[in-house]
């Protein structure tokens, strides 16, 4: 259960405790595996020392340092019930148990999760989270049912335009010219309507359609923003405080947008591609067999081409969209921060930052495009070349009078409509890529487990008395060790200060008796309840909460006073006022309780916010008073 | 812990036109002025009582509830001092070079006002609105909703 050797390079070892004896082995690379062993009888203490990232294992005995491992913090809970294992094992006589080594190895190693958390997470596959979109839009299923009918009746309609235009110029038009044989004129106005009329349906379709599928898309979307702010709101405070502000905002705003366009136009199309390029293929070759392979014949080209470039791609978007949300963390970070930067004068640096963040968004963008502009031009080259063998190959023909004029002309409309769709067709790929990125980086906040975890038969609490008892609690964040066994009882009524340095837990305190963290030993008891069997709704119903740094939200002073009781009366908000001493400056302001604050309306002092605050935390007392 | 409503209080107007208190003791406070608390959204009720050096004497909540001629003179006092026209209906806004400008029939005529940012245009909730101009004078859009089809159109593209 050690990872790291002597000279902290990860290498898996194993510490074994036996009813009599000490094993530490070391593992595999390097050439035989060694192992040493102690007496129990000889050992006196085995010391757990926190060394920054790491943990120190210190193993004493007849007065010098026997051995000395290293193990990262993940090791650590092991290590401690490692640790408690083997002084209860050397406090019972050695001479006893003799050579029975049985069950007391420790030999879950989670060094394997270490490193599969390395695991690089540049290579997306992109079609496992979109397959996942899918999952999204299941309610819709009717929705999407119309809209996958709709286009494809839009797409077959786009087909019979050239169809109409293959007779037309047949039977009319070539007659018309060579006036070898007589000609109905009025077949043209028969030909001219019913263009029109195809035209017409094709519109009609067009429009269902788009309106269809972009209805799915927003719906889709407007359910991932809601599932991931939900999902966001229920994760602890652990997460906020590892993640950049910008970036969560980005998450659930652009990259969801970006998915809605995705669905709404990127993929619609590539559908409607798809289905265009069987169509045509379909009647293509019922017409004419040779002329349809002449002319199909660069469609594995391109395709070849696209798959090259995907790769290119592929890594680009990625480190667009995170380039991207690093630019806003920049200014979540700046902007809020104003005051400091102008009271430190590093507007310049800030500058700087800024100009870093976004030269790195040109960087990253400006690759993708290398790649980009030279793909697009080289798939129209290529088009144009795949009709140049359609109009060589069909002159041919016709001077072989193998087809006529109207089915080349038929030909070539089709061909360069659907080359025309080839363009967009390998856009997709890119667009793909982007999509993927992106819901990607919205089920990584999905997946996120919430850590203080929702309990199951957890005790209604209801209203509490308030006693609060601290029972031997320790806490620990990350690996550093912040509150070291604290016991403590509080009876209801009571008013506690604490008083200590920066660092001492104070906060921590308040954390983890508003459960906001999860206590890593002991347990905080309120009114007889374990606080980890409680639903922590319930219970925080019963909190009032003044921070040092008042967070009012954007609304006016009542809403804001009212926050933790949204229903409260006009009476009982003006009287948590009162008794913060707020009202008389909130008399003062020019719309009074309807002043707006937050993040822009109304200015109010630091003390002013601070009371306001305090009237929030009175109302929920004023409501149970 | 609601403020009880006082209700053995008396008002007077002295010679100059100004409110003076009798309160619950008997007290008379000269040149008082009202204020109200929800000047937005509750405007009939909650009316402070305030000294001359702008400190709260009383509060009342439902004016309503005072006896006459108490009640008409503290009524009158609101009247004089609290100003919030209520927008019935938008003719057009003109988008200016800095801001823009209202043209719009009110609850007391038709009047035209300057409004500085799109900022100044700020929803109170349950669809009210109040639109600050530049001399921060109030208007008021008590619900949205129920402005007639053009002037929501003329809104649309500021808020």
């Amino acid at each position: 259960m050690t990872d790291l050797d002597a000279g902290l390079h990860f290498r898996h070892g194993l510490i074994v405790l036996t009813n009599n004896r000490l094993l530490h082995f070391e593992a595999e690379g390097t050439s035989q595996p060694s192992f040493v062993a102690w007496k129990l009888a000889d050992l006196q203490e085995f010391k757990l020392e926190e060394m920054g990232a790491t943990i120190a294992l210190h193993l004493m005995g007849n007065g010098t340092l026997l051995g000395q491992w290293r193990v990262t913090s993940g090791c650590l809970r092991q290590a401690e019930a490692f640790l408690a294992r083997f002084r209860e094992q050397c406090r019972t006589p050695s001479g006893e148990a003799t050579d029975a080594e049985n069950g007391d190895n420790e030999k879950e190693d989670d060094e394997e999760e270490i490193f599969a958390a390395e695991i690089d997470d540049d290579a997306i596959p992109p079609g496992k989270p979109l397959l996942r979109l899918l999952s999204f839009a299941r309610p819709w299923y009717r929705l999407l049912f119309l809209g996958l009918v709709l286009t494809m009746a839009s797409t077959g309609a786009q087909m019979i335009a050239p169809w109409l235009t293959m007779s037309l110029v047949d039977d009319v038009l070539i007659p018309l010219q060579s006036q070898t044989e007589l000609v109905q004129v009025r077949k043209v106005y028969v030909f001219i309507t019913e263009l029109a009329l195809a035209a017409l349906l094709t519109w009609a379709l067009n429009w269902g359609k788009t309106f269809v599928v972009a209805r799915i898309a927003e719906h889709v979307t407007s359910r991932m923003r809601r599932e991931t702010f939900e999902h966001l709101q229920k994760l602890s405070l652990t997460y906020f405080n590892r993640k950049r502000t910008g970036d969560l905002i980005s998450r659930i705003g652009s990259d969801t947008e970006h998915l809605s366009l995705f669905i709404s136009v990127n993929f619609i199309d590539f559908f409607c591609d798809v289905l265009q390029f069987i169509f045509t293929a379909v009647i293509l070759f019922s017409i004419n067999p040779l002329l349809a392979v002449a002319a199909l014949g660069p469609v594995p080209i391109v395709a070849w081409l696209v798959q090259r470039v995907r790769e290119h791609l592929r890594g680009g978007f990625a480190a667009a969209s995170r380039a991207g949300s690093q630019l806003t963390s920049v200014l979540a970070d700046t902007i809020p921060g104003v005051r400091v930067v102008k009271a430190f004068a590093q507007e310049q640096r800030e500058i700087e930052r800024f100009r870093v963040a976004d030269k790195h968004i040109f960087d990253t963008n400006d690759r993708v495009n290398k790649t980009w502009s030279f793909f697009t031009p080289m798939i129209k080259l290529l088009t144009d070349l795949g009709l140049l063998i359609v109009w060589a190959v069909g002159a041919w023909s016709v001077a072989h009078d193998s087809i006529t004029v109207g089915v080349l002309t038929g030909f070539v409309l089709y061909i360069s409509s659907f080359y025309e769709r080839m363009d967009s067709m390998s856009r997709f790929t890119a667009s793909m890529q982007r999509a993927a990125a992106s819901a990607h980086r919205v089920f990584d906040v999905l997946d996120v487990k919430p850590d203080v975890p929702v309990q199951r038969n957890a005790i209604k609490v209801g209203r509490l008395r308030g006693e609060i008892e601290f029972r031997d609690v320790k806490f620990r964040y990350g690996s550093r060790e912040i509150i070291r066994g604290i016991s403590l009882k509080i009876a209801p009524g009571e008013m506690v200060g604490f008083v200590g340095p920066s660092g001492a837990g104070k906060t921590t305190l308040v954390n983890l008796a508003c459960r906001f963290f999860e206590v890593s030993e002991g347990a905080v008891l309120v009114d007889g309840f374990n606080l980890s069997d409680v639903d922590v709704m319930d219970y925080r119903r019963n909190l009032g909460l003044v921070l040092q740094e008042p967070y009012l939200f954007y609304g006016t002073i009542a809403e804001n006073i009212a926050y933790g009781k949204p229903d409260a009366t006009r009476a009982e908000i003006v009287a948590a006022a009162r008794a913060a001493r707020a009202h008389d400056f909130i008399m003062r302001l020019a719309d009074a309780y309807d002043s707006l604050v937050g993040e822009r309306g109304q200015q109010l002092s630091g003390g002013e916010r601070q009371r306001i605050s305090i009237a929030r935390a009175l109302l929920l007392e004023v409501n149970h008073a | 812990m609601s403020t009880p409503q006082p209700l053995n209080i008396e008002f007077a107007k002295d010679d100059q036109g100004r409110l003076a208190l009798v309160d619950t003791n008997g007290i008379r406070h000269a040149n008082v002025h009202p204020a109200k608390l929800f000047p937005l959204t509750e405007k009939d009720h909650w009316v402070s009582i305030q000294s001359e050096g702008a400190r709260e004497i009383l509060c009342i909540e439902d004016p309503q509830s005072l006896p006459e001629p108490s009640r008409t003179l503290l009524l009158e006092a609101l009247a004089r001092r609290d100003f919030v026209p209520i927008i019935l209906v938008i003719h057009r806004i003109v988008r200016l070079a800095n801001g823009h400008e209202w043209h719009v029939t009110t609850d007391r005529g038709d009047t035209r006002f300057e409004v500085e940012t799109d900022e100044s245009i700020q929803p109170l909730g349950h669809g009210r609105l109040v639109v600050m101009d530049r001399g921060n004078t109030r208007y008021l859009i008590p619900n949205v909703a129920k402005l007639d089809r053009i002037s929501k159109r003329k809104l649309e593209h500021y808020y």
